[in-house]
Parts: C-alpha cells; structure tokens; sequence
C-alpha cells in the first residue's frame, strides 16, 4: 500500500495498530509513545554471478595450486642432524638414493570453473521509532550459496598418506564449507550469525539508539565506519573485515559496505560545538574472517591448516574501543582519533599439528629407514644433560614428533620445495627463515633430524628430503593470534577555491596513522612475531567536473596512500619479492598505493558509469570499470569487471596484486528492492 | 452591478509599461501599500487582471477545467510547457477564483514579520558585496526584503532569503518519477528540512551564527537502495560564496565531504529536478546573474492551489499522460500580476543550463512555472511548483504561530520536455520512517536532529 502499490508493511502512518501488532498491549503500549510510534521494513533480494574471463582458478585452493602441471625434481640427502654435533655436513652435500619427479595433479584433482562467485542475497532492515528520543533498527543478511563449483572434497585425499587429519573436521576433511566460522576451541566466532555451509544469516546491525539534543547512543551489533579516504582504510579502524563472501572484488563505490565485521559494541556521538563532534566508541573484539579453505576466494594457500585462537566466548575480557573528535571550519577540518583495539586481522605463527600419524612407506623407503632410525635414538630422558638430537629423541615414534612439530604428513600439502618457495613467495613470507622457525621453535622438528638452513639450496634440499620421507606431502598447522595495539591518528582536510573551474572545489583530505610496536606476522612464521612501528598517511582529492554538457557532472576521486613496513593487506614488505627460486629478498621502501575512481551518472541517473583502479607503482594494477543501470520497477542492474594484472613490471611477488590473476571476471548483480 | 472603469487591455498596457520605467507591482496603486493594509488587493488592479471571466471575454469561468478543447482561450496566459501539457498530454487543470486577501498570501509569522518592517522603517538594500542588508547594513531580518520589488535581482532576494518562510520547515516528500510510456519508474520518499540562521521572523541569530543563513538537509528514507542517503548543506549568507556539503551515502557508512559547486545533477535516479531548482533559487542567489524582469503580465499559475488535506495522506489524485498517472489534479488561479524573471548560471561556466524563467507572482513573490532551458536555449524542465494555504473545508493545519493556516508548496511537478519524463512530488503529511511534514519545531531539537554531521550519522542507514 505504498506509492508504487506494494510494500505492505511500510506504513508509519498505521501507527497505532501496527504498535497494537508489535507490542502486542494495544492501548497501553500506544499510549507510551502516542502518535510518535512507527515502524518500517524494506530490503532487497540480489543476484550476483561472477563469470572468470582468464580461466585460472584460486592458486590458493588445491585445484588451482601454480604447480598442479608442474613437474619438480625431489632429491633427498643425508641430513646434518643424523651425524653427532649436526654440524659435518651440510643439507645437499650428500644425496641419498631417494629421488623422484613430482607432479601434483598425480595426487590432487585440478579443477575448472566458469563461474567465480553464484550467490543468492536477501537483505531486510526493520526500523521502529519509539517516540523523540528512542529508536531501534535491525538489519538482516542471509546468502545461499548454491553448489555450483567444481570445487574440492578433502576425502578424495583419504587414500593418500591417510587423508588429510588435522584442523577442524568441518573445515578440512570434506565439502567446501563456504560460511561456517569456527574457531579453535569449535565455537562459531561471530554473535548473531547462524552459518551453515551453504548459508550465512546474520545481523549486521542490531542496535537500540538513544538521542537526546547533541547526543546519541547507539548500542548493539553494530559497525563504524571513520575517515574521508575510501577503500585506503586509514582511520577506518574500528572493524575488522569479513572476506568470506566475494573478498574485495565488489564495486569499488561500495567500499567496504558488507565487508565490515559487526561488534557488539556502545557508541556515543556528541556535538560538543557546532563544529566540533566527538565519536566514542567501545565493543567487544571482533576479529576479521577469512574465507575457508577451498572457498572461491580464499586467501589462506590450503597447504595450510589455520588454527585460530579467537575466544568467541561473551567472557572474553577483549575490548576495543577509541574517540575521534572532528572539527570542520568551513574550508577547513581537522580530525585526531586514539584507539586501543585488539588488531582485528591478527598475526600468523607455526604451531604444533598435534596429528600423530607416523612417516609412512613400505620397506625400503626413506620414511621406513627415518622410522627406523628414529626409534634407535635413546630416550631424551636417557640422554639427560646431553641431549643431541641426532642421538637422542624426546618422543616414542615420529608420529609423535610430528605432532610436535609445525608439520602433519598428509596430501594436499606442499610435495616439493619448489611448492614451498612458490607459496611463501606468493604470501610474501621467506621460504628459508620460514624453514628455520618451523625447526627452532618446535622439538618435534629438532628430533627429526631437521635442522636450520643457511640458504636457498640447503633448505630446498632439506625440504625435498623431508617431502620424500612424508611419502608425499606435508601439511603446515599456523594459529592465528590477536595482539593489542594503539592506533594514534590525525587528519586535516581543505576545500580549494579557484578561478580555474577544474581546480575549483577540490577538497583534500590528509589523514595518517601512526601503531607504535605494532605486532605482524613475521616473515618466519617464527613464534616471537615482529613488532616494529608503522605509519600509514593518505592524500584523498574528490571533485565534481562537467565535462559534458549533455551528462551530468563526473564525480572524480583520486587517493595516494604510503605505508612504512607492512601492505595494505597487512602483510610485511620484507616479505616481498620471494619465488621459486629464491626467498625474499624484501622490499625497499614503502608500499605505496594509488587510486583514482569516477562516477559519471547518464541524463536522469538511469545509468551510472563507474571506474575505480587500485595502482601499485611496482607493477601491479586492478582495474574496475562497472556500469549501473536503474530500469526502474525497482530493479536493478550492475555489472562490472575486475582486472587484475600483478606482473606490468619489476620482480615477481613484488606488488599488491601479484597473485590476484585469478579474480579477473565479469560480475553481473540483478537487485529487487521492496 | 460592477461599472468597468477602464477598457479591456488597459492592465496590460499598464503592466507593460512598467517593464520600461522600472516601476514596482500594482496597476490601479502600489500593491505593496495595498497589502501592507491588507486591503483587498482588486485596489491595486483593474477587473480584467483579476477576473478569469473578464479576461477571456466569458470563454472560460472559475471553476471550469482547461482542457485540450479550450486551451486556445487562455494560451497566453500559461507558461509554455504547460500549456503543451495540456494541449499534447492530456493535462486538465481546475480555474479557482483569484486570491484577494493578503494574508492568504503569506504563512502568517511572515506577514507579521513585513508589518513589523512596514512599522519600523526596515527597509532592504544590497551591500557593496551584492548582499541584501537592513537600511542600517545589519543581516536582514525576516519578511520579504523588498514588498515591492521593481527588479529582478530584488525578485529573486525575494525568493532567495527565505524559502519556506519559516524559521524551521520540515516537508515529508513522496516523489514519483514517470518514465515516458507514461509508467512509473521510481517511487521515493525523503524529508527535506529547512532550518534559517538569519533572516528569521524572531529577529534573532540561530545560535549566533553570524555568516550562516540556513541549514537544509535531504533525507532519502524509501527506496531500499537509498534510504539512508542524506545531504547537509550548509548555507553562507555571503551569497556568493557555495554551501558546504557533507553527505551520509549508505555505502561509505559515514559522514563525508562533498563538493557543492555541481548543482546541475540528478541526486537519484530517475529524478527530472536537480538542486538548482527549488524555490526557484536552489543556489546561492549571487552565483547566478543577470536577473532581468522581461514581461509583466496576467497569468494562470498554481499560485495560492488547493491544499489536499482532505484527501489520505495529502496526496493529490492524478491524471493525463500515457498512463493516465503523470499530473496532479490541480487549480490554477489568474494572479493579476506575473512578472516573468530571467536568470542565467553566470557563475557556473560548465552548467548544462542556459538561463531560467520563473514565473513570479508578485503579490507575494512566489513563483507557479520555473522552466530551465538548455544552452541551446531550449526548454529543458519546468519546474512547476503549486504554493497555498493549508485550507480545505474544515481540515487546516496551523503554521509557526500556532494559530493561522500555513502556508506552503503544496506539489512540484518537474518535466524533462526533451526527455518526456515526469518527477511528481508531493509535500505529504507523512513519509516512509514516520516523518511528518511541521512547519514548526523546538529549533535546537531540529538542528540536533538535522543538521549536524552527527544527526546525518544517525540518519544513516545501519
């Protein structure tokens, strides 16, 4: 009953007997807010399909892995630590009679899929205003995720090395879960989300406002979103981010609208003057998502099985929370805001497997003959004071110390060094500190005869050798843990005027951003991390400019952003640059990024042209032109295409977007709102 | 029986003559002093300026429809494209008889505010900077600046200080956009709330914010896919200088900048009005030139409609156009006095627009018809905008003094001439979220609802 004739429960102006209906005490809950009750719901229904125009599926999923139709060269050697004192020898300076060619589509199903992303979305808010001062709004998000994937199923693996063992069973020994989060402890990780694994529905927002002159509470579920820069996440920090769905492949415009992770959390906004506000904020710490092993973008290689240390419980202690103060002059602004947050993204490290499954090979093979050595070691307790592991072990059998170790022998795992250089390249991590941390930090390791590299070719032999005594693969266990940080950040913004018309009503926006001792994941993996301290500053200029006098203005902006040691995704630059045939040597310099997007509405608005390209000076480039179009029916139609090409110049693995090829792909979203 | 004292085209001759000698409104005296006594205002113009019947010689009397079928009669005293729409598109309009009581004229604070200026000797002017000021050079006070204005830039000042005439407005808008098949395209549902800094009828400085004229913010609350959006601008009173634009986009979920220089631009889609339009002086009065007053003349026009408070909502039947949906019904009057003011876009070199006519009612400076035309100097959008009293039998709703009717813009009906399309909105009782439309409110719980970045944050979709 609506202007356009539908829309049912629009009606504010059924007051009263919607209160009746909601309240269910007709006059007596009426009364308390009189005519000043109402309520509202609307939402849309989405399709959205992304179609991949390059054909190359997620390297980071078992069936788009760079080296399924490669074959590499395994040669194992005798291993430093099987002689007393480990130091006679070096890896690679005697080969055993064990050598083999490994090609992993022999062990792994490679997949192809037409379709990246087949989606079905619904969204539903719900708003009721509760008399001058009160009033409640829920959101509701559910997708269905249909199978339509040539995707991958852990139990193809269970006749190889016993099938894949460790994690969680719901995320690493089946179907593709696509929505599920659980955490270490078996907890879903998110209030107000019921997941299956085809299916997510959540709020995010559930929140109870309160106003009163210049002041607003809002409590609830909810997300904040800070700052002028759009998608450079500067003094967006609040919230962490949800990757589980269409990663941050969806129009540029969007920004980061679904992606924000909800927090049950208190927000207080005050107009201190007229052009100062203050907004405070406190909730409960919400980690970022990533996508599950085998989802269509996950970002996680499945070499690895994540471990993740979120305590979900509503007795975690874990607040985050922060101010900001926003003062606008007229041409001028500035911004200053402090936060104290658990860092949402959290930090990677090895960690114990804890799956107990021996070396396996029959007679004669080199897990047979590590087996058999293995257990002729004496007893570390026998041992006493003089432990050294080439004499000594500290466990009953290898499945033991396996356990102990970062490693679990199972398929679907890294089979070669060349694999293992390939992907710590790809996530931007160092292939031989990586080796040496999964050693020194683990006894397990110690005691089989694994011992700390010097350099690319040692580790690629110890490597191989221990890819050989696995009996094909090995399976890497990380945890992912959360570590408090503050955040200090400042921001002046400018309106320019001049005669030029193109220069005139520029605004720029300079935001930074300063983590004293920030806590990454280190390049190792190594459990101490690394701390260090990181800047981030942005420069952002949006315009209007009429180009044409036959189309509306174009709606232009354009954004620079620097960072000191980490990308914009996190993940530290001394990581960068590593392949297959070397560890990383790191990057020089800043990450630097730049962006520039526009808007260009047709006539009326029926359609929207739109482009935005994320620019990585070391030779990486997305690139998203997108048109919208508004047939009206309340319908509509978007369809853009993400390009992505990470190798235009410089080394491999040296940019944001190298390892993105996949994510080329047309997606096409038909809306229905209501 | 009435005598004519004067032949049939003496009005006219009258009206026009002024065009040259630069002379204020009225024919038989000064209408500013006829209204100021609140007199009837006949005083101020002869029978054939205030009489449908007189002027069309009997062809058409009050309360007859102009149809396709006897357009003809009265082409000359339509605007353009309206007549068009009636002759082309199947547009009816109702001829209500000519307002002669001034304070029917006006929301009543603002009368009393021009009474007061009358007793006290306030008068306008432009400072050096082309600003209007009080005689004495202090901000003006509130009521028209200039009762009778003999050019087009004291018309426009007219319009421009004060558009809802009130200190605070808030208009729950329900808009249909019709596509040219004649079906609609768009529904959309907004609140659009004024809250005026200077120029207030209390005389006095909101909050003491000496270099503001007004807030104004949009508040799109229907359809799904904008509800949320909203836009603050806050206006200088240096008129030369663009309003600041912060805006909530339920994509960005929160508060940003935006530049303000492009008002040539469809805020939503489907939409034929861009924010140049409103009140026929949507941007800072001094960024457009050139202000010319090109035709005095007798016109027919929504000047002083009916207001629909009998009818659900407010909302007005419709009818014509393909579909049978694209206007409202109306009722035009014959204002005895239209003074026909040109404006171009001087300063906006890159604006699709060429100039602008608004179709000025100068009994009380509001206009009926407000076409844009293109750089081609063709007709684009007409901008058509029905003002009156919140009157209708025994419904009325009371204006800021709590006692006399308001007084509003009660439709706009925006077509795109080149493009065939239709925007309708109508100023409702109420809104999708439970926005009603006041016309007055506690100021400082409006400003904090309103107009503040920390209002447009809340407003903001979740």
């Amino acid at each position: 009953m609506n202007n356009g004739g539908k829309g049912a429960l629009r009606r504010a102006g059924l007051a009263t007997t919607l209160a009746t209906a909601a309240l269910a005490a007709p006059s007596a809950q009426a009364g308390i807010f009189g005519d000043d009750f109402s309520w509202d719901i609307g939402g849309f229904v989405r399709q959205e399909t992304a179609v991949s125009t390059v054909g190359i599926e997620n390297p980071n999923n078992q069936g788009g892995n760079f080296l399924q139709n490669q074959t590499a060269t395994r040669q194992a050697f005798l291993p430093p630590g099987l002689l007393p004192g480990g130091q006679l020898i070096n890896w690679g300076d005697i080969p055993l009679p064990y050598r083999s060619d490994v090609k992993r589509s022999d062990f792994v199903d490679s997949t192809d899929n037409d379709f990246n992303w087949v989606v079905l979305r619904g969204e539903v808010e719900l708003g009721a205003k509760f008399g001058e001062h009160w009033d409640f709004v829920a959101r509701l998000r559910a997708l269905y995720q249909p199978d339509v994937y040539d995707d991958f199923n852990a139990n193809s693996l269970d006749g190889l090395q016993g099938g894949i063992d460790g994690g969680d069973p719901r995320l690493y020994h089946g179907k593709v879960n696509y929505f599920d989060y659980f955490t270490e402890s078996g907890k879903r990780g998110n209030p107000l989300e019921w997941t299956g694994r085809n299916y997510q529905a959540y709020f995010p927002a559930m929140v109870l406002n309160y106003r009163d002159g210049g002041l607003n509470v809002r409590v609830g579920n909810q997300t904040i979103a800070w700052g002028q820069s759009i998608y450079l996440r500067v003094f967006d920090v609040p919230n962490g981010i949800d990757l589980r769905r269409h990663l941050i492949l969806d129009r540029g415009l969007e920004e980061f609208s679904d992606k924000r992770v909800p927090m049950l959390s208190a927000r207080m906004t005050y107009q201190v003057t007229d052009s100062i506000l203050a907004d405070a904020y406190v909730g409960k710490f919400q980690p970022s998502v990533f996508g599950n092993p085998g989802t269509p973008y996950n970002v996680i290689p499945v070499q690895f099985t994540v471990h993740d240390l979120y305590e979900p419980s509503l007795n975690d202690t874990r607040f985050s929370g922060g101010m900001r103060l926003k003062g606008d002059y007229g041409d001028w602004g500035w911004q200053a805001a402090y936060v104290n947050r658990v860092n949402p993204d959290g930090v990677f490290r090895w960690t114990n497997s804890n799956v107990e499954k021996p070396l396996q090979g029959g007679p004669g093979s080199l897990a047979s003959l590590v087996n058999t050595a293995y257990a002729a070691k004496l007893p570390a307790a026998a041992c006493g004071a003089n432990y050294d592991p080439s004499l000594c072990r500290r466990y009953a059998n290898t499945g033991e110390a396996i356990a102990n170790s970062p490693l679990e022998a199972s398929p679907g795992g890294v089979y070669s060094a060349d694999e293992w250089f390939t992907y710590a390249g790809h996530v931007r991590l160092n292939g031989v500190t990586g080796l040496n941390a999964a050693i020194n930090d683990f006894d397990g390791s110690q005691d089989l005869y694994a011992t700390p590299v010097e350099n690319y070719e040692q580790a690629a032999a110890q490597l191989n050798t221990f890819f050989i005594g696995a009996g094909g693969s090995l399976r890497g266990h990380i945890a992912r843990e959360y570590f408090r940080e503050d955040v200090i950040m400042l921001g002046g913004s400018y309106v320019n005027s001049s005669d030029n018309d193109f220069l005139n009503e520029l605004i720029f926006n300079l935001e930074a951003q300063y983590i004293p001792n920030r806590t990454f994941t280190a390049t190792d993996l190594g459990k101490n991390f690394k701390q260090t301290d990181e800047y981030t500053i942005s420069l952002v200029v949006d315009k209007w400019h009429r180009f044409f006098n036959e189309f509306p203005g174009t709606y232009i902006v354009f954004e620079a952003l620097t960072k000191n040691r980490s990308d914009l995704v996190g993940r530290l630059l001394e990581g960068y640059g590593g392949t297959k045939e070397r560890a990383a040597p790191g990057k020089k310099g800043n990450a630097n990024y730049l962006v520039l997007g526009f808007l260009q509405p047709w006539p009326n608005k029926l359609y929207e042209l739109e482009f935005a390209t994320l620019f990585d000076p070391d030779g990486g480039i997305f690139v998203q032109p997108g048109v919208r179009w508004h047939p009206g029916g309340d319908v509509t139609v978007e369809g853009f295409y993400n390009y992505t090409n990470g190798h235009l110049w410089g080394k491999k693995n040296n940019n944001l977007i190298d390892g993105l090829d996949f994510a080329q792909e047309f997606t096409l979203r038909l809306s229905y709102q209501f | 029986m009435h005598i004519r004292k004067y032949d049939f085209n003496y009005g006219r001759r009258e009206l026009m003559k002024k065009i040259a000698v630069g002379a204020g409104a009225g024919v038989l005296m000064p209408l500013h002093e006829v209204i100021a006594a609140g007199k009837d205002i006949s005083k101020a113009y002869p029978d054939e300026l205030m009489s449908i019947e007189a002027i069309t010689k009997g062809k058409v009397k009050t309360g007859d429809y102009i149809t396709a079928a006897n357009v003809e009669h009265v082409k000359d005293l339509l605007d353009p494209i309206v007549y068009g729409q009636i002759k082309d598109m199947g547009r009816k309009i109702k001829i209500k008889a000519t307002e002669r009581t001034p304070t029917n004229l006006f929301p009543g604070q603002f009368y009393e505010a021009m009474q007061r200026n009358n007793a006290s000797g306030t008068t306008a002017k432009f400072n050096a900077d082309g600003n209007v000021v009080t005689h004495d050079n202090k901000p003006w006070v509130g009521g028209l600046p200039f009762p009778d204005p003999k050019n087009g830039l004291e018309l426009q000042a007219n319009m421009a200080m004060s558009w809802g005439r009130g200190d605070y407005n808030q208009y729950a808008i329900k808009e249909t956009d019709i596509n040219p098949d004649g079906n609609v395209a768009y529904n959309y549902d907004l609140v659009w709330a004024e809250l005026q800094t200077q120029a207030r009828m209390d005389g006095k400085i909101f909050r003491d914010m000496k270099d503001l004229l007004r807030f104004q913010t949009v508040y799109f609350t229907s359809t799904a896919d904008v509800a949320g959006s909203s836009f603050l601008s806050t206006w200088y009173y240096d008129q030369r200088k663009f309003p600041e634009l912060y805006g909530y986009l339920p994509q960005f979920k929160r508060v940003r900048q935006f530049p303000t220089n492009q008002r040539f631009e469809p805020l939503i889609p489907g939409v034929t009005w861009f924010l140049t339009d409103p009140w026929a002086a949507g941007d800072p009065m001094l960024t457009w030139g050139e202000y010319k007053i090109i035709e005095r003349k007798p016109m027919l026009g929504a000047y002083n409609t009916t207001w629909s408070g009998d009818r659900p909502n407010w909302e007005k039947p419709v009818h014509g156009g393909p579909k049978g949906i694209t206007f409202y019904d109306t009722e035009y009057e014959l204002a005895p006095e239209v003074a026909i003011l040109e404006s171009k876009p001087v300063g906006y070199p890159r604006a699709p627009v060429g100039r602008r006519l608004a179709y000025v009612d100068v009994r009380n400076s509001l206009y009926s018809g407000n076409i844009r035309f293109d750089r081609q100097d063709k007709p684009w959008v007409s901008f058509e905008t029905g003002f009156g009293q919140y009157v209708n039998g025994s419904k009325k709703v009371v204006g800021a003094d709590g006692t006399t009717p308001a007084y509003s813009w009660i439709y706009v009906m925006s077509y795109d001439c080149q493009n065939k399309r239709m925007s309708r909105a109508a100023h409702a009782e109420q809104c999708f979220g439970g926005y009603k439309s006041i016309f007055n409110g506690d100021h400082e719980q409006m400003y904090n609802k309103f107009f503040t970045q920390q209002a447009l944050q809340r407003l903001g979709q979740v």
